[in-house]
């Protein structure tokens, strides 16, 4: 080939490639317009709603995605602090005495417990194991709690105590995002991102929905459970720290100072602005708002993040230490956020994973060592809430993702060499407290030995649809519109535990 | 006994067996009605094969239906009229195919084809009268139960009220007659008497006066929903749990027909459920105190979006009310703010002011809210001089003094304030000696002065630790 052949081969071919580029999306619009305008059609026939009494608005505002809204219904909350200890503390070391259970100590485990069912490690024929703890009944509900919750045992006339939670996820992970999502797989929306999309928050300068953790790792569905799913990703929870910057990369960096930052976050915005005049596109509204919002929060969220300042008192009352991560800080960090307008405050405390194969892991050391580091600020959080009058609109609820076994747990068929008990589904302990919860109360009731639910059922679903119900939502009505239907946080099920709310 | 099941699966195929039939002959009917025009008259040689479908089709559905009304589930006359109906249905089909073969006259066959009609339409009658009840389609013109609606209507007083009479027998009249009472008597039980009761069906006693563990009429209402046996079929209304609660309760006490509900002995856990079927029960629990019963028109646009842009929070305290709650968690309480109240103050019910600057200047503007239910004034600079501006505010309920400089003595100053709920005094100037004198001002508060402890113990520090290997 001579250099003007090669020459002209490549021209040729540049031109091929140019007019490829000139089919644009616009060009794709135009020759399949009846096509799209069917479709569109049918999304326009279907927005007529025939026949269908409610619709159901989608209640997102890109430009102001935060801003509060008023629930549906009246709801006696305004916000929740979601205490969720991951790993699934024992029901009945706790909550669920059981004397009949202490009886059998040391037996084998009947074979009409066994028949049918699965266990997380359980195999062959474990022994029963009587409660690791002493208990007693407190207040004028006479409550029982057992001594390794002495001080949240002074709280019980406060509480509402669901008794049979039953669950049908038996790993950590699964189970979490059932509870949190409504959804045992991933890509669900999490209750705080629910509660933000329909509530917005009261604070602009504080995300609506803040997470905490402690306990030294993750909880194992990792930070799914505080995912936006399918709704708007404004929505997703904010992870806060406890321990040096509330959230990463808050501070400007060396040398910037306050005015460059404002000036290039105007610059920012303004040239999202124009990308908006161009191009209509909602999320471009919210990435200005998210901008403006970050550079707000810069200086609220270290000042509502500071416990530093807070009297000696109060660090006496939770048992907090500024400047470490515990979940005593988180605590009192939950209490502040609540009082500064933020919607949803989760914590997740990792480490309740009692099956006996560590001493950590064990009901004699690791789960007492829990308590400890948590029956104290928790107690402090519903008596701070209720001496500030805001215990009332704030629902409190406390529980983790299964409960354990009335057996000792026999991993692989050998005894553990500690104390432990494996993950169980079919009844455990939670309560919930303030928001319009009833005082003082309990719900629902295990047989004998703790092993299932008597009477007063409840599962992940029945949960959600309270604390929506708390909040003043329908839980049935509450849907957003995604993959041509409308989903819900609990799905196709749920009932409001009527019995629990004052 | 196979053989008798047999029969038993067969006859339950009957409902959907009928529409086979009623289809195909409807379809022969039409097309002998329209043949006449000539635009349809192609249809003709269609018309006797569909009357002969037809009629097989009918031959099937009356035995199919003959074996189902073995089943005794069904009220013997409404089957027997069904039954002749049917019957009558499957020979004038067969009349009509002949008919048609026999190519009589086509004014006759017109008037065959709407006989035939009406044969079709009175059997699908007497049959729908049979599995859905015979005032399925008048019920449906009648004022209609509100979906979800307790089955037993409400009584003006619970107490002077039948037990029978007046609420068990309605109760199962709406959720259990349909398939136990006179037209239909599944699993060969009726509830509609209490003899009927006594007397119980397959399974034995439905009804044992003063054990209801022991009736098999609770035992199936108690079974866990997702169990075959539990009752009513789970696709039906269930019984809410006061009804439930109501059912047993009457049961234990003797399941009389002729006593009052006070004649009976009332526990304390029944005593709330009888309350519930009082009228305006309903309407008493659903009621929310903290937003007014009286409507109230809706507030100034653009009052609301001058407070929205100096940063205050101003929204409906339901989507649907025009009530308004307002709060000033990232907005300064200036007088300018306050003042652009002003003109909602008829629809302002909640005010938070928490953590502000508010001062006694303030609170003169904030007497004038006399709607408002719920005022949050912590940590604000308040004295008993802005305080007392509350006085006339007859309706306040939840007043939050929380780390102000309020005293006892500027908190007496509202004693003429009845309707108030709860008063938080954590950490202000009011002292807890007060606390007798003002629980007597106001009866209905709960009073708390806060300042609670939780007292660290040598637990609460130490760490459990793993005994030492031996």
């Amino acid at each position: 080939m001579t250099r003007d052949e090669l020459n002209a081969h490549r021209l040729v071919k540049e031109a091929k490639e140019t007019e490829l580029r000139s089919f644009t999306r616009r060009h794709f619009l135009k020759e399949s317009a009846m096509g799209l305008g069917a479709i569109a059609m049918g999304s326009l026939l279907g927005s007529c709603n025939f026949g269908a009494k409610t619709n159901n608005p989608v209640l997102y505002d890109p430009a102001h995605p935060l801003l509060p809204k008023s629930p549906p219904y009246f709801g006696k909350a305004k916000s929740v602090i979601y205490l969720h200890m991951a790993g699934a503390p024992s029901q009945l070391e706790l909550f669920d005495y059981k004397p009949e259970l202490m009886k059998m100590d040391g037996q084998d485990c009947p074979p009409s417990l066994l028949a049918g069912k699965k266990f997380a490690f359980i195999t062959g024929v474990p022994k029963m194991l009587g409660a690791q703890a002493q208990f007693a009944q407190h207040g004028q509900s006479r409550a029982w709690v057992s001594d390794n919750m002495p001080h949240f045992s002074t709280m019980v006339d406060e509480v509402s105590f669901l008794k049979a939670v039953s669950t049908d996820q038996f790993n950590h992970a699964p189970a979490q995002l059932l509870i949190h999502t409504g959804s045992a797989r991933l890509g669900r929306p999490s209750i705080g991102s629910w509660a933000t999309y329909g509530l917005g928050t009261e604070n602009q300068n504080l995300p609506g929905y803040v997470v905490l953790t402690s306990g030294g790792s993750f909880p194992d569905a990792g930070k799914s459970i505080w995912g936006s799913g399918f709704l708007p990703s404004v929505y997703q929870g904010v992870q806060c720290r406890s321990e040096g910057d509330p959230v990463l990369f808050i501070k400007d960096p060396h040398g910037m100072s306050r005015d460059l930052r404002k000036a290039s976050i105007d610059a920012i915005n303004a040239s999202n602005e124009l990308e908006y005049a161009n191009y209509n596109d909602p999320e471009i509204l919210s990435r200005i708002s998210q901008y403006e919002m970050a550079y707000r929060m810069q200086i609220s969220a270290p000042e509502v993040m500071n416990i530093n300042d807070e009297p000696a008192y109060i660090h006496e009352m939770y048992g907090t230490q500024p400047g470490k991560s515990s979940f005593a800080n988180n605590v009192l960090l939950a209490r502040k956020l609540v009082e500064k307008g933020v919607r949803f405050v989760q914590l997740f405390d990792w480490g309740w994973d009692a099956h006996g194969d560590g001493p950590n892991n064990s009901l004699n050391i690791g789960l007492k060592n829990k308590c400890r580091s948590t029956d104290k600020p928790i107690t402090a959080l519903l008596l701070d809430l209720k001496q500030r009058g805001l215990l009332d609109e704030t629902l409190v609820v406390w529980g983790g993702e299964f409960g354990r076994t009335p057996m000792m747990e026999n991993r692989n068929g050998i005894q553990n060499p500690y104390n432990g008990r494996d993950h169980h589904t079919e009844a455990f302990t939670m309560w919930m407290a303030g928001g319009g919860i009833k005082k003082g109360f309990t719900h629902g009731e295990t047989d004998e030995i703790g092993y299932s639910a008597l009477s007063g059922k409840v599962d992940p679903f029945d949960i959600q649809a309270t604390i929506l119900n708390q909040l003043g939502f329908n839980h049935e009505q509450f849907t957003y519109p995604f993959q041509g239907r409308p989903f819900r946080l609990t799905d196709v099920s749920g009932k409001v535990i009527q019995d629990i709310v004052a | 006994m196979i053989l008798l099941s047999i029969s038993d699966l067969i006859g339950r195929f009957h409902p959907i067996l009928v529409h086979l039939p009623i289809g195909i002959l409807l379809l022969g009917c039409l097309f002998q009605l329209i043949s006449r025009y000539p635009k349809f008259s192609g249809l003709k040689p269609a018309i006797p094969l569909t009357y002969l479908l037809g009629f097989l089709g009918a031959v099937c559905s009356c035995i199919s239906g003959y074996l189902l009304s073995q089943s005794g589930d069904y009220d013997a006359g409404l089957v027997d009229v069904h039954q002749w109906l049917g019957i009558g249905t499957a020979a004038f089909s067969l009349f009509s195919y002949l008919m048609i073969q026999k190519a009589v006259r086509e004014m006759f066959l017109n008037v065959t084809a709407a006989v035939l009609l009406m044969l079709i339409t009175l059997t699908g009658h007497y049959g729908g009268s049979l599995t859905h009840g015979s005032d399925y389609l008048t019920a449906a013109l009648g004022d209609a139960p509100e979906k979800g609606a307790s089955a037993i209507p409400p009584v003006v007083n619970v107490q002077q009220a039948m037990v029978y009479t007046h609420m068990v027998q309605p109760l199962l009249k709406n959720r259990c007659y349909s398939c136990h009472g006179a037209e239909k008597q599944k699993g060969k039980l009726r509830l509609d008497s209490r003899e009927f009761m006594l007397k119980g069906g397959e399974e034995g006693k439905a009804l044992i006066p003063g054990s209801p563990e022991e009736s098999a009429l609770i035992k199936r209402l108690l079974l866990p929903i997702s169990n075959e046996d539990h009752m009513p079929p789970k696709e039906k209304p269930q019984l809410s749990a006061q009804e439930l609660a109501l059912l047993e309760w009457w049961i234990k006490e003797g399941a009389d027909l002729n006593k009052k509900v006070q004649d009976l002995k009332q526990t304390e856990k029944i005593k709330p459920v009888l309350l519930s079927f009082q009228t305006g029960a309903k309407k008493e629990a659903g009621k929310v105190l903290e937003i007014p019963v009286k409507e109230v028109g809706k507030a100034d646009a653009k009052v609301i979006a001058d407070l929205k842009a100096a940063g205050v929070v101003v929204i409906p305290v339901t989507g649907n009310s025009n009530y308004l709650s307002v709060s000033f968690v990232t907005a300064r309480p200036s007088l300018s703010s306050l003042t652009l109240l002003k003109s909602l103050n008829e629809q302002l019910i909640w005010l938070n002011l928490a953590n502000t600057d508010l001062g006694d200047k303030g609170m003169e503007i904030i007497a004038g809210f006399k709607n408002l239910v719920r005022i949050n004034l912590t940590q604000t600079q308040i004295t008993d001089q802005g305080l007392v501006q509350l006085k006339s505010i007859n309706t306040l309920q939840y007043l939050n003094l929380t780390g102000t400089k309020i005293t006892g003595k500027g908190l007496l100053a509202l004693k003429g304030l009845k309707e108030i709920q709860q008063i938080y005094l954590y950490q202000s100037a009011v002292n807890k000696q007060d606390e007798q004198r003002l629980k007597k001002e106001f009866p209905k508060a709960i009073l708390d002065f806060g300042g609670y402890q939780v007292p660290t113990t040598a637990k609460d520090t130490t760490e459990v630790k793993p005994a030492a290997a031996s």
